[in-house]
């Protein structure tokens, strides 16, 4: 399997150019057969080595390596000063990291589950997104919060939100959502690498789905910037996070009507690459949006909204959304019922196909 | 863990609200210009916090918060920290903000509206006022771990008001601290009133310093308007926390002699009479009539002091006053270090608008 | 190779329409083999397959415009086959491929579709008036289309029909038009040659394209691209006629290349299979572009003089009218002589009036020895 990325001109964004190529002459690089969950445990394992300055705190990150691995064995590499397991307060993980990274420290902290992240809410809003204003550039918060989210794992009450759209409102914080094992690997490292603090969102149902190859060498993905995943004609549909691997089958399914779907996985859900939406879009007049949040106040009607703004004229039907239901995530047995699926996103682009 | 076991707050003080001594003095008071640097700072706090109260009231300025009373729990925690220390303030902070190399001025712009104020012109590492209650505290548990990881010797000092004790961010930063060993002291302010609620609606507790005893770091109150038991108890605490990571909680007894801020009215909800008795304990008279005591000062002395800070104070005002309005744009340009190119018709939306006037 | 896109067939144009498929998704094509059948301004054109593959999909049906750098179809690839080389991990959910190709940001050259720039409400108007909106010109900004432009259409076409969208060869031809007349500043000079000299079974297109050789000889300049806006021409060493054939399709002006340096005979034959092209409009890509001068021989038909436009970057077209018996005044007496009317249009941006005259007096010179 390989692996190949290409860039497009004109696209190149700000945090690309704050990404550094680090080639590695001590290490050596390797490929290595990794899921989304390793993927991450890779990166974070790479920058560690690379820089100094990089601490990883959380619940349950040193000793255990993280309730899902993340952080596997981050301990015995780097030491007990720099992986820290902090106390059981999610607030007291975010102020701490706040801290840190005002003092050049870029601490990479993780909340154990997005359902958990309320008490850190106040220090991400009020002072990590704000540090670099408020002091006008003096001290700045180039933190990263990982968290993972969103529901399909069977786990119990408050383990399987997708709150992305309350971070993502919030101007100064970037909110990072990776896709695949590969885009993980990159995404992490562009975060670590950022500036400025980065809401990474990692998507658990998909920790384990599937295994890519990946070349551990410290490349980037740069941030703030869709990736386009299938080229098409005839609809666009976008979506991130797990639900791209259901989005992944519907374009296969339309395509073998004949339907040509293009697939954008947003991949940073903020700031919002509108530029590479409204290209596609300008392209194929027809738009769908999928996110297992919930339908109102979701990021999807932010897409949507900015359609309507600024793309009006090539759209050939209305931009639809499928989204989770405007309710509270149901207990495992029912979040079935809850989560969009293949379904519901095959129908939206039929609905949209309709309009001619 | 199991057992019995037995706690108690100590309670310092060396000079009674007349100026008189409890206890010997401590070997550093021997120090002269020190002790007349914590009084002119106090004066020097003092004017700057009326002339603050006075800009506000000619619409010269926003909403500010008041230090009144308690100027020599602030002035002495800058006095007492070390250039490399880092200072975690909250908003009552300023003499200890200008003691550590922040203008008068600057103090102006923070409250005045321009966040130019939070630029410290220096190329100082401490951390800005902070505005929502407590957050600060888990914020500087960060610094000190920082600090810790980078091998500095140098430590943390933070504050905070009596209501902050109350929140949980106060109560997971004194136990990380003890838990991490962690190069901080932690200072409370316990001016008696969080706005409008007295202490004893915020606790049941006899102390808040015994809140430290929970977090197993330790924890002493001290008078907060006796300079000398206060500098005592910082540079102490910081000294421990420089040497062995030692941790400490000090509670510093005084009492808000002024509003809340600019936008608050304390006789809404405050006995006149309690504030009389309080006038009495403040600690500016307190410690200039140790100084005489001393045979430090004179009524001379005095009238050259409050010219002095009077000038600064009034110099300050002027450079505020005068400082240029920011570029519009600076509204968005320290939002990111790169701005998104998503921002950018934002940007140049904002950058067609006229500048408002700088007041 | 993934996806096959329409190549570019001919200097500026930019889209062609489907005619035929002559292959179906799940067929194996060979190289060369023909995929399918599109029409583009000019011609008709078979597109060859550029590789060996099997067919995933083909896009559009017949009657579909497809725009350059659009795709054709795509091919089943090697690469898809590797999703599911994953198979023996453990998968929760089905999962997309495993090798990861992805584009940073958008595809690099986009196609734009020519978007109709109306809003829905003016959509769902033409739609209840039964307006097709492509039809309909916008008066709006950037031709934005507004309610009056389609009740305006509307109102025609109730009252005079619906009106046919130009397509193919005669849309090229009314684009190639319009440009002319926009750009180019036309002067048309007119003469007679007497052709009293001409054998009686003269191939009078033979002798028009030996005569076009000859006056380019004596004045270059007229065989010549010119480039307005660079304010630069190109004098041609070769002369490639373009022949303006008339058929029921709209105007074609295939070209016979390097006219001075054939025969008679293999320019008789070039002729007739060009002009059967023409009318099969089949005309190979190779042999509809870039004419170094144009003759246009109406006489064929009917009519005496015209004022032939020119299509650039060309700066001259001849036409020739009706040969017709006239009374001439030869050495003071009257006589009857055949006669072939001349029109000679020139781009007076490049060309004087002196060179096209003295053009012309060669014209003459050849077609009356």
């Amino acid at each position: 399997m390989n692996v190949s990325f290409s860039t497009t001109d004109g696209l190149a964004t700000d945090s690309a150019t704050a990404l550094d190529e680090r080639p590695s002459a001590e290490m050596q690089i390797e490929s290595k057969e990794c899921v989304l969950v390793e993927a991450i445990n890779m990166a974070l394992h790479y920058e560690m080595a690379h820089d100094a300055s990089v601490v990883v705190l959380g619940e349950d990150v040193a000793t255990n390596g993280g309730v899902f691995r993340a952080t596997l064995d981050l301990k015995q590499a780097f030491g007990a000063e720099r992986v820290r397991d902090t106390p059981l307060a999610e607030g007291l993980i975010a102020g701490l990291s706040v801290g840190m990274a005002t003092q050049g420290l870029k601490p990479v902290a993780e909340i154990q589950f997005m359902g958990f992240m309320f008490a850190a809410l106040e220090q991400l809003i009020c002072h990590a997104a704000r540090m670099r204003n408020r002091t006008r550039g003096r001290l700045t918060c180039p933190l990263v919060v990982r968290m993972p989210f969103g529901g399909g794992i069977h786990a119990p009450e408050h383990h399987s939100e997708s709150t992305e759209a309350l971070l993502a409102h919030i101007p100064g914080l970037r909110v990072v959502i990776p896709s695949s094992a590969t885009r993980a690997y990159g995404l992490l490292l562009g975060a670590i690498r950022d500036p400025d603090p980065v809401i990474f969102l990692e998507p658990k149902r998909i920790y384990r789905a599937q295994a890519q190859s990946i070349c551990n060498d410290g490349q980037a993905l740069p941030l703030d910037t869709c990736f386009t995943l299938r080229e098409g004609e005839d609809v666009t549909l976008i979506s991130w996070g797990a639900l791209i691997s259901e989005c992944t089958q519907v374009v296969e399914q339309w395509h073998e009507q004949g339907i040509s779907v293009e697939l954008i996985d947003v991949a940073t859900v903020s700031p919002l690459d509108m530029a590479t939406i409204l290209q596609s879009v300008a392209k194929t007049g027809r738009c769908v949006i999928a996110h297992e949040a919930p339908k109102t106040g979701g990021i999807g009607g932010e897409i949507a909204a900015q359609l309507a703004e600024h793309a009006l004229l090539d759209l050939k039907a209305p931009v639809l959304r499928v989204g989770g239901y405007d309710t509270v995530m149901p207990y495992a047995k029912k979040e079935a019922l809850y989560l969009p699926g293949v379904a519901e996103i095959s129908n939206a682009i039929e609905q949209v196909l309709a309009f001619g | 863990m199991r057992g019995r076991h037995q706690f108690s707050i100590h309670f310092l003080q060396y000079l009674d609200p007349k100026g008189n001594l409890d206890l010997p003095l401590p070997e550093w008071t021997r120090d002269r210009p020190l002790l007349l640097s914590i009084y002119e700072n106090m004066v020097l706090a003092r004017l700057l916090d009326q002339k603050s109260v006075a800009l506000q009231r000619t619409g010269q300025m926003g909403t500010y918060p008041s230090i009144l009373g308690q100027e020599a729990i602030s002035v002495c925690t800058g006095l007492a920290m070390a250039k490399n220390d880092v200072l975690v303030p909250y908003y009552r902070d300023a003499p200890a903000q200008i003691i550590r190399g922040m203008s008068p001025a600057e103090i102006f712009m923070s409250w005045g509206g321009d966040e130019r104020g939070g630029n410290l012109n220096t190329a100082s590492r401490d951390l800005p006022i902070c505005v929502p209650i407590a957050t600060q505290l888990t914020q500087a548990a960060g610094v000190a771990t920082a600090l810790k990881i980078k091998g500095e010797d140098s430590v943390v000092v933070t504050s905070c008001g009596d209501g902050a004790t109350s929140k949980g961010d106060f109560m997971e930063a004194l136990n990380l601290a003890g838990v991490w060993d962690l190069p901080i002291v932690f200072v409370i302010n316990n001016n008696r009133w969080a706005i409008s609620v007295p202490l004893a609606q915020q606790t049941r507790a006899a102390t808040l310093a015994q809140k430290a005893i929970a977090a197993g770091i330790e924890g002493i109150q001290v008078d907060g308007n006796d300079p000398i038991a206060v500098y005592e108890a910082i540079s102490k605490a910081i000294e421990r926390a420089r040497q062995n990571n030692t941790p400490t909680l000090i509670e510093a007894l005084s009492y808000r002699l002024c509003d809340h801020t600019t936008a608050d009215d304390a006789s809404r909800y405050r006995d006149a009479d309690e504030l009389q008795t309080h006038w009495q304990e403040e600690p500016i008279l307190r410690f200039q009539q140790f100084l005489h005591q001393q045979g430090l000062w004179d009524a001379e002395r005095e009238k050259a002091l409050q010219s002095r800070c009077q000038q600064t104070i009034d110099q300050a005002v002027e450079e505020y006053l005068a400082v240029k309005a920011e570029p519009t744009t600076a509204i968005i340009d320290y939002l990111h270090a790169f701005l998104p190119y998503t921002l950018e018709s934002q940007r140049s939306e904002i950058q067609q608008k006229e500048a408002p006037v700088n007041t | 190779m993934k996806f096959f896109k329409l190549p570019d067939l001919g200097e500026g144009l930019q889209e062609a329409e489907i005619i035929e498929w002559n292959v179906a998704a799940g067929d194996t094509v060979s190289t060369d083999q023909l995929l399918v059948t599109v029409e583009t301004a000019k011609a008709i054109v078979e597109i060859p397959s550029p590789q060996a593959g099997m067919i995933a999909a083909t896009f559009g049906q017949s009657g579909d415009i497809v725009h350059l750098g659009e795709p054709l179809l795509e091919f089943v690839s090697d690469e898809a086959d590797n999703a599911t080389v994953v198979g023996e991990l453990q998968t929760v959910s089905p999962q997309p491929d495993a090798d990861e190709h992805f584009i940073i940001g958008s595809p690099k050259a986009p196609s734009q579709h020519q978007a109709i720039r109306a809003t829905p409400a003016i959509r769902a108007l033409a739609e209840r008036l039964k307006v097709d909106i492509s039809k309909v010109s916008g008066s709006g900004k950037q031709g934005l289309i507004k309610v009056e432009d389609v009740e305006r259409v509307a109102r025609l076409e109730s009252e005079k029909g619906p009106s046919t969208p130009l397509k193919g060869v005669r849309r090229f031809m009314s684009l190639a038009m319009s440009q002319s007349h926009a750009q180019v500043v036309a002067v048309t000079i007119n003469d007679d040659a007497r052709l009293g000299n001409w054998a009686k079974k003269e191939d009078a297109t033979l002798r028009l394209l030996r005569a076009i050789v000859a006056a380019c000889q004596a004045e270059p300049l007229l065989n010549s691209w010119f480039d307005a806006e660079a304010m630069t021409y190109r004098s041609l060493a070769t002369i490639d006629v373009g022949m303006a054939v008339d058929t029921p399709g709209g105007l074609f002006v295939p070209v016979l290349r390097d006219v001075a340096k054939r025969s008679d005979k293999d320019l008789r034959s070039g002729l007739n299979r060009l002009k059967k092209d023409a009318l099969k409009r089949r005309i190979p890509v190779n042999e509809m572009q870039k004419p170094t001068i144009t003759l246009s021989n109406f006489g064929t038909i009917a009519g005496r003089y015209a004022n032939p436009v020119i299509v650039l970057p060309t700066v001259a077209i001849l036409a020739a009218g009706v040969i017709r018996d006239e009374v001439c005044a030869v050495k003071g007496k009257a006589k009857v002589l055949p006669v072939m009317p001349l029109s000679l249009s020139f781009d007076h941006r490049l060309i004087t009036g002196g060179e096209a005259a003295r053009f012309m007096a060669a014209l003459k010179d050849s077609l009356e020895g």
